[in-house]
Formats: structure tokens, sequence, C-alpha cells
């Protein structure tokens, strides 16, 4: 049995997260506003959920329990995107701005979710109903809008607490579709190397309805691109602007070097295909299954933590600190684990590596750890009250949103095996 | 319901309207040109995107001749070698095998001097090329005048037939017939030459010492190209 190794740590990293944010968010006592708790919630459960699937995964599909892996990767992957759905409704700006409203979408993310999950289940997963494409396409409009909303607002073009929710849109966008700014350019050219990914192959509107969503990814960020270029050129660039400029940038080098490819081995394009030469695929692997595995564990950290949506006080701290020390271990375990897949090392000597970079970093997070947490950024509350709604929730129905992830993905892996032990056809309807 | 709790005052507040109205209107106008490229420019590409693709792999034939003569003494064995520098292919031409036609005859100018005895052989290595072949000849002897071939197959698995091979891709198989490091490297061709007397060879005039050897070779270059049939 191969184990992907930069899948496994990825996927470490994303269950470390994932878990340890919500211990943190379950430990803190100061009050954070309904949208940044639920939000905080929803991020971390998205992280196990992303865990699950990378870390199912990483065994690969040449296994005897191939649909184990198989269902239990597309389930996780379904309540992962249901999760960033659900995230773009309520944050940065919450699009469901009453207990109602709050209800309405709650529900209707639900039932977005038991058709998908009924689709692969009963029909196939490969079916169009079955897909995960169109929650790039729900997220990455709603997170554009409030970037576009917020980036040019007249009148408050310095103001930090109005671009402070512009940078969290563009953070959320690359957190979740950063993989698939590496490939804009092959949209718009037209390219094998971005119209031929899919998720499973097999079934031509599937395959359409998933390169749907990643094009919408490509258009997304495009529109985000020229937006901070225009900023930049105004003498108004921000750290996010080089964010952005650096993945797009990316994405136009890795237009010259994918150009000829055809078949990815990954959905989204995060491993290199059968016909990849070496360097395309080390290409892929430093860019595509970095950003996939580690960056997305990494982005959602610091989003936790610059924006507010964790609060760190003196009854948590320790928590906090555990979470991005094993974080920090974690992503440097991957990275070298990158750098092994490059060069190979001697096991004495990526021992070595691994413990001079992990004491780096532990005195890094020492230094910035503090920096980040003892002053998150707010957003204007004062000035534009009116797109951040207060509603009261008590902390029960915070605790509840906790309980219903944590059944629906031990529900998920179970179903996962008993398709598995039923050996159904996940390719076929009615297995 | 308070009018900035609907979802129509988000969009309008600020802007009136214009980041929603523009970011709808470049998705809907991306979202037809990704249609118009995946069900009309790709579809036939996309659709076939998993088959598995047949090549047929065609070969076009070359000769290339030459040839030369040593002086080799009684009871001595010389070494003729040959180089691809020697044949001087273009980039793109291989070598499939190259055959040696060795002559001589009885040059002593003596009465009844019978034919030499002759023995030729090719050690196999120094050149890369397919030594394992069962029909390579790689020596021979004779002492009757009559000329000798040897044959050594230089690129393995080549019969010079049109192929055809699936799945890879078209630069797989070109690079597997155009892999220039075969036919690199000092082919040898070792010529052994024992005297026989003529009956006359008793009278002090009459001497033969050694034999001047022919050597002709002959040498099948191919160039192969490979095209995708579905």
């Amino acid at each position: 049995m191969a184990v992907d190794g930069l899948l496994a740590v990825g996927g470490i990293l994303s269950l470390a997260l994932g878990i340890s944010g919500i211990l943190l968010i379950r430990t803190q006592k100061q009050e954070v506003i309904w949208n940044k708790h639920y939000a905080a919630q929803l991020l971390c459960w998205s992280f196990v959920c992303k865990g699950v699937a990378n870390g199912v995964r990483s065994v690969g599909y040449e296994v005897e329990s191939w649909r184990f892996v198989l269902y239990t990767g597309h389930f996780a992957d379904q309540i992962f995107a249901c999760s960033v759905m659900m995230i773009s409704l309520l944050y940065p700006v919450p699009l469901l701005r009453n207990r109602k409203q709050f209800k309405i979408g709650l529900a209707a993310i639900l039932i977005y979710a038991l058709i998908s999950l009924g689709s692969a289940v009963f029909l196939r997963v490969n079916t169009p109903m079955a897909g995960l494409g169109d929650a790039y396409i729900f997220c990455g409009f709603i997170w554009t809008m409030v970037y576009l909303k917020f980036r040019f607002m007249k009148g408050h073009e310095d103001d930090k607490e109005v671009l402070g929710v512009s940078d969290a849109a563009v953070l959320l966008f690359i957190m979740v579709v950063g993989h698939i700014t590496f490939r804009w350019v092959g949209f718009f050219a037209a390219s094998d190397y971005f119209y031929f990914l899919d998720m499973y192959g097999g079934d031509f509107e599937a395959d359409y309805f998933w390169s749907m969503g990643l094009g919408s990814a490509a258009i997304f960020g495009l529109v985000i691109l020229l937006g901070e270029i225009y900023q930049t050129s105004q003498g108004r660039g921000r750290a996010t602007s080089y964010l952005v400029f650096v993945y797009m940038m990316i994405g136009l080098v890795g237009h010259i070097v994918l150009s000829g490819t055809g078949l990815s081995s990954g959905g989204g394009g995060t491993a290199a295909g059968e016909n990849y030469s070496a360097f395309q695929g080390v290409w892929t692997e430093i860019t595509s299954a970095v950003h996939f595995t580690m960056m997305r564990p990494i982005l959602g950290l610091f989003i936790l933590f610059r924006f507010g949506l964790v609060r760190i006080s003196e009854d948590n701290q320790q928590i906090g600190k555990t979470m991005s020390i094993v974080l920090i271990v974690v992503a440097t375990s991957a990275l070298l684990e990158i750098v092994q897949s490059l060069m190979p090392l001697t096991e004495m000597l990526s021992a070595g590596i691994l413990g001079v970079a992990i004491a780096f970093g532990i005195g890094w997070e020492e230094r910035s750890f503090q920096s980040l947490i003892s002053n998150p950024l707010r957003f204007p509350l004062r000035t534009k009250g009116g797109y951040f709604p207060e509603i009261k929730f008590e902390k029960g129905e915070y605790n509840r949103l906790d309980r219903f992830m944590a059944v629906i993905i031990a529900f998920s892996i179970v179903l996962a095996l008993i398709l598995e032990l039923s050996s159904v056809n996940p390719f076929q309807v009615g297995g | 319901m308070d009018s900035k709790e609907s979802l129509v005052y988000l969009i309008k507040e600020d802007d009136g309207g214009r980041s929603f109205a523009l970011l709808s209107t470049l998705l809907v106008l991306g979202l037809i040109f990704h249609a118009y490229v995946f069900f009309v420019v790709k579809e036939t590409d996309i659709r076939t995107k998993y088959d598995v693709a047949i090549y047929e792999i065609t070969f076009e034939e070359m000769n290339s001749t030459g040839s030369d003569s040593i002086l080799v003494g009684d009871g001595e064995t010389d070494t003729f070698s040959i180089t691809r520098s020697d044949i001087d292919p273009v980039q793109e031409q291989m070598i499939a095998k190259i055959t040696f036609t060795i002559s001589y005859e009885e040059t002593s100018g003596e009465i009844l001097d019978p034919c030499d005895e002759v023995r030729v052989q090719i050690p196999p290595n120094g050149m890369v090329a397919d030594w394992q072949n069962t029909e390579n000849i790689l020596a021979d002897s004779n002492d009757d005048c009559q000329d000798m071939t040897l044959v050594v197959f230089i690129y393995p698995e080549y019969f010079g037939e049109t192929i055809t091979m699936e799945g890879g891709d078209l630069n797989e198989w070109h690079a597997l017939w155009s892999d220039e490091s075969y036919g690199t490297g000092l082919l040898n061709l070792e010529v052994s030459v024992d005297t026989n007397e003529a009956p006359t060879s008793a009278l002090p005039t009459v001497n033969d010492e050694n034999e001047e050897i022919q050597i002709q070779w002959d040498v099948l270059l191919f160039e192969a190209s490979v095209e995708r049939m579905n």
C-alpha cells in the first residue's frame, strides 16, 4: 500500500487545525459576534472534513477497500462543500440577516447536502446531482461581491475596518479555490490541462458542472486580480494584494509549464497526471498540492486568529499556542516531505533538517502568535453597522451545530463502510 | 421585515448594486464562454480523453554502404573498426543492422597457390547493439576464397514492419524508436589470416606472407514516424 505522504500530512494538518480549533472555540470566554462564531465553527468542521478526505485518500484507490476510500472521501468533500457554502452566507458579511433567514439558509444547505449525498448513494458518485463544483460558484460569487463592495467603497478607501472585510473575503476565496487559480490561464486559453479536469470522469454532464465550478473560480480570480492591480496602481496595495498577485502569477507561469498536458490525477488539478514530465510533476506538487494540503490550513489558522473569529484569552491561550505549535510541526513535516520528493535525503539528514526547521518554526511561533492574536482586525460595526445585523444566539445553539457536524461526519463514515461491505458499484445506478 | 434585513438592501447599499450587476454579468459571460469551449470547441477531445490512444508506427528505411581493405599478415589478426560517425546518418536515422561482406582472393601470384585460410569474427562488445539477437552472425571462416557475411542487429526489436501500439503518448513511442544510444561505440571486426603455401613454396623466389582482405559494409538505417490513429 503506497501512501501519498503529502496528502497524509495535509490530512493530519487539516484534522489538527479542525479539532483544536473546535476545542478553542468551546473554551473561549470572550463573546464573539454570532456570524463570526458560526463561521469559526464551520471553518473548523470544514477542516475536519478535509482531514478525513485527504487522510483516507492518501492510501490511494489501489487497495481492497477502495469503495470505502472513495465514498468516505466523497462524502467528506460534500460536507466540506456545504460547510463553506454556509460560511459564505455568514462571513465576512452575513447574507442571512435575521433568525428566519438563518433557518431558511441552513435548511436550504441541508436539502442541498441531502440531495447530493443521496444522489451519490442511490445513483452514482459521478452524476451531476452529486457534484461538488457548484460550491465554488456559490462561495466565489458571494466573496468576490463582498470584496468588490468593500474594496471599492467610496470614501472608505483607507478605512482599515472596511478593508479588513475585503481582506477576509479574498483570503477565504484563496483558501477554498487557490489551487484552481494556478490554472486560471488555461480556462481562457481553452487548454486541455484545465478542461480535462474532472472528479471521476465517465459522465460528460457531471464533468461539465465540475469544470464550470472551476471556471467560475478562474473568472472570480481574474476579477480580484484586476481589482488589486487597479488599487495597487493607486498606491493602495495591501498584503492580500500581493498574495493575489503571487497566486495569479503562478497561474501565468503554470500555463507555460503545463501546456501540452492533459489529464491530471486530481479533481482540481492537485496531482500530476500520468503523462506529466518530471518537471511538470514537481511543478504541480510545489504549487497545487502545497496549497491543497498546507496553505489551506495555514490560511484557515490565519483567518481564525487575525479576524477574531476565535478570541484568545488567558483561559484558552495554552490551547491556542499548542494548536499553532502542532500546525507548525506538521506543516514543517509536510514541507520536508515535499523536499524529499524532489531530492532524496538520507533519514539522518532529513531528521536533522526537521529538528532545525521545527526549532525555527517554534521560535517564530513565540514571536508571531502574540501579535496575531493580540490585535484582531475589527469590522466596521459602527460606521457600516447595517451590513452586520445582530442576532442573539444561545451557547446551546452553537453547541448544537458541533453535535450535528460530528454526527453527520460519523454517519458519512459509517455509510461509506456499509457501501463498502455491500460491494456496490459507485459508478453504476443501483450499484 | 426591516428594510435592512433584506438581501436587496445588502446588494444596493453603498454602490447601488453595481458590484452585484458587474459580477453577475462577468460570471454569465464567463460561463457562456466556458460552455462554448466545453460543448463546441473541445467536446470531442473531452469525450475521448480517457480513450486508449492507438498509434501506428511506420519505418522508412535507407541504406548506407562503404568499403575498405586491410592487409593481414600470415598468422596475424588485425582489427577493422567502424563507428556511427563513419556511417554518418542524420540525427533522426537509427541503425537497424550492419552487414559486413568480407572477400579476398589469392594474391601471391604463384601457380597452384591455394586460397589462404581467413577467419573473421565480431566480438560482442564495443558498440551498443542487440547482441542477444539469435540472428546475429558474428563469426565465419573459409579457405576457398568465397565471400563471408557477418550480421549484427543494432536496434532491438526492429523488424521494419509497421506496428500498432496502444496507450502511452506520441512522444513516448517516438522516443522508443529514436534511441540514439544504439549504434554508439566501436564495432570491431577481427580478421585472421593463415596462408596456405603453394607446392612451389620451397623455391626461394616464392613467398606468400599476407593477404589483402576486402571489407564491405552495408548499414540498414531507419526513421520512425508515429501517428495517432484515433
